[in-house]
C-alpha cells in the first residue's frame, strides 16, 4: 500500500517533530460587543486614565501617543501598569484561549502566558481607547498540513494513537515559536 | 446555505482566497456605516467557509466584574523581606485636615534587592499572570481616611534614599496628589536595623542628599517607623490633600 499523502502513516518523511506555540492577539476597542471584551475595555480605560495622570503631572498632553512621543520610556511602563485591570478577566478565561476554534467549532488552545498592550488611548476621548491581549498557547506538535488546515496534537501523549486537532490560520492568529525536537 | 457557500468557494478557487480573507476581516470588525449603494458583498457565508469556524459550544463561563489586581491589602505576592505594615491617613485640607473618606490610595515600592515589579521588561513580553504586580497596591480610605497595607520593608537602590511612592485619587480616579514617603535614618532606626538586607549600606543616599527629599526641611515626608526585624515593622504617616 502506498503511503498516504496526508502524512498520517507512521514513518513518514518527517523525522523530527515540529513543536509550535501560537499567539492570538485579541484587539479590544470601542466596537467590542461581548461582555468580557466590554468589561476589559471599561476597566482598562479607567485604569489608563488613573495611571496616565502620574506621567502627565504637567498636563502637557492627553493621548497615549502624546506620552509616547514625549517620553517613550515612561510610556512603555503604561502597558504593565494598565495590565493590572485586565489580568482578573484573563484569569476568568481559565486558561482557554478565546475566539480560536478547531474544525469542530470548539476552543482547543490553552495558555498560561499572556501580554497586554495599550495601542491607543486618550484621557478625554473614550472611543480612542484600544488595547490588545495576546495569548501564547502551550506547545503543540504540528504533524502535517491538510489543505489549508494544520493537523496538531497536544505534546504530552503516549501510545500509538494520538488525538489531534485541525485548525485553520486566521487573522490575528500566528505561529509564535517553532522548535524541532 | 452552508453547502452553497462551500461550493462557491471551491469554484472561485485559490486565487480569490486572500480577498475572501479580507472580507472576513471586515466582518470581524463589524463596522456598519449608513448610506446608499449596491450590495457587492452578499454576505458572510462564502467567507465563513474559507476562514474561521463558527463557535459551536455552550456559551460561557460568563465574566464577572473583576477589580484591578492592585486591589488587595497584602501586596507581598511572595516577595521576601521583613514584614512591614503601612498605615496611611489621608487628611483633607478643605475640611480642617480631617480624614478624607473614600479616596483611592495607590502605593508602590521596590523589593529587598531594590527592584520594582515593572522593571522585568516591557509589556510586550509575555508573562504568567501570577504575581506580576508585586509590591503595588490600592486601597480605599475608611471613614477616618485610613488605608492599611501589608508589605515588606523596602530595599534601596543607587541614587535614592529608602522610599515608598504614593498616589492619592478622589473616588472617581482624579489625581489629588503624587508623593513619596521617606524613612527616618541614623542609629537605631529601621533603615539602620535592616541594614540594606544583603546589600549593606555602602553607597546609600541619605534623605539630605536625595533629590526628592532634600528640600523637605520640615520633614513632612518622613514617616514614623517602629518595630523590629523579628516582629515586623509598622510605618505610619498622615498626608494631606485638597479633597
Amino acid at each position: 500500500m502506498l503511503p498516504d499523502k496526508s502524512g498520517m502513516e507512521p514513518g513518514n518523511d518527517n523525522k523530527m517533530n515540529r513543536v509550535i506555540t501560537f499567539c492570538y492577539r485579541k484587539i479590544i476597542d470601542a466596537g467590542s460587543v461581548r461582555p468580557w471584551e466590554k468589561m476589559v475595555f471599561d476597566d482598562t480605560y479607567q485604569e489608563f486614565r488613573m495611571q496616565f495622570q502620574f506621567f502627565n503631572q504637567q498636563r502637557k498632553f492627553n493621548s497615549f501617543a502624546g506620552l509616547l512621543h514625549e517620553s517613550p520610556l515612561e510610556a512603555e511602563k503604561m502597558h504593565f501598569l494598565v495590565s493590572a485591570a485586565a489580568s482578573g478577566y484573563v484569569k476568568q478565561l481559565s486558561g482557554r484561549i478565546p475566539d480560536i476554534f478547531n474544525a469542530l467549532g470548539r476552543q482547543f488552545l490553552v495558555f498560561s502566558n499572556f501580554s497586554f498592550e495599550v495601542i491607543n488611548s486618550d484621557m478625554n476621548e473614550r472611543d480612542k481607547h484600544q488595547v490588545a491581549v495576546s495569548f501564547y498557547s502551550e506547545p503543540l506538535t504540528w504533524h502535517d498540513t491538510i489543505g489549508d488546515q494544520m493537523l496538531l496534537s497536544d505534546i504530552k501523549q503516549e501510545g500509538n494513537e494520538i488525538l489531534t486537532h485541525l485548525v485553520r490560520l486566521q487573522p490575528f492568529l500566528s505561529i509564535h515559536s517553532l522548535n524541532y525536537v | 446555505m452552508e453547502k452553497r457557500g462551500f461550493l462557491k468557494s471551491l469554484l472561485v478557487g485559490a486565487v480569490s482566497a486572500p480577498v475572501l480573507l479580507e472580507a472576513c476581516k471586515k466582518s470581524d470588525a463589524a463596522t456598519v456605516s449608513s448610506g446608499t449603494g449596491t450590495v457587492t458583498n452578499t454576505g458572510s457565508q462564502s467567507s465563513s467557509s474559507t476562514c474561521t469556524v463558527a463557535p459551536t459550544e455552550t456559551e460561557g463561563p460568563f465574566p464577572t466584574k473583576a477589580p484591578a489586581s492592585y486591589n488587595r491589602s497584602d501586596i507581598r505576592d511572595g516577595s521576601s523581606g521583613h514584614k512591614m505594615t503601612v498605615k496611611l491617613t489621608i487628611g483633607n485640607t478643605n475640611n480642617n485636615c480631617n480624614g478624607l473618606a473614600g479616596a483611592i490610595v495607590d502605593i508602590w515600592h521596590c523589593d529587598a534587592a531594590g527592584n520594582y515589579s515593572e522593571y522585568g521588561g516591557t509589556g510586550m513580553q509575555s508573562t504568567n499572570y501570577q504575581s506580576v504586580h508585586f509590591l503595588r497596591g490600592r486601597q480605599i480610605t475608611d471613614a477616618n481616611g485610613l488605608v492599611t497595607f501589608t508589605s515588606i520593608f523596602p530595599g534601596w537602590y543607587s541614587g535614592r534614599a529608602t522610599h515608598v511612592h504614593v498616589h492619592v485619587y478622589n473616588a472617581s480616579g482624579t489625581s489629588l496628589k503624587v508623593t513619596q514617603i521617606a524613612f527616618p535614618e541614623g542609629a537605631g532606626t529601621a533603615v539602620a536595623v535592616v541594614n540594606g538586607y544583603s546589600k549593606g549600606m555602602s553607597g546609600y543616599t541619605t534623605n539630605a542628599k536625595d533629590n526628592v527629599f532634600s528640600d523637605d526641611a520640615a520633614k513632612n515626608q518622613i514617616a514614623t517607623v517602629t518595630g523590629s526585624t523579628d516582629s515586623g515593622f509598622e510605618l505610619a504617616i498622615k498626608m494631606n490633600v485638597a479633597g
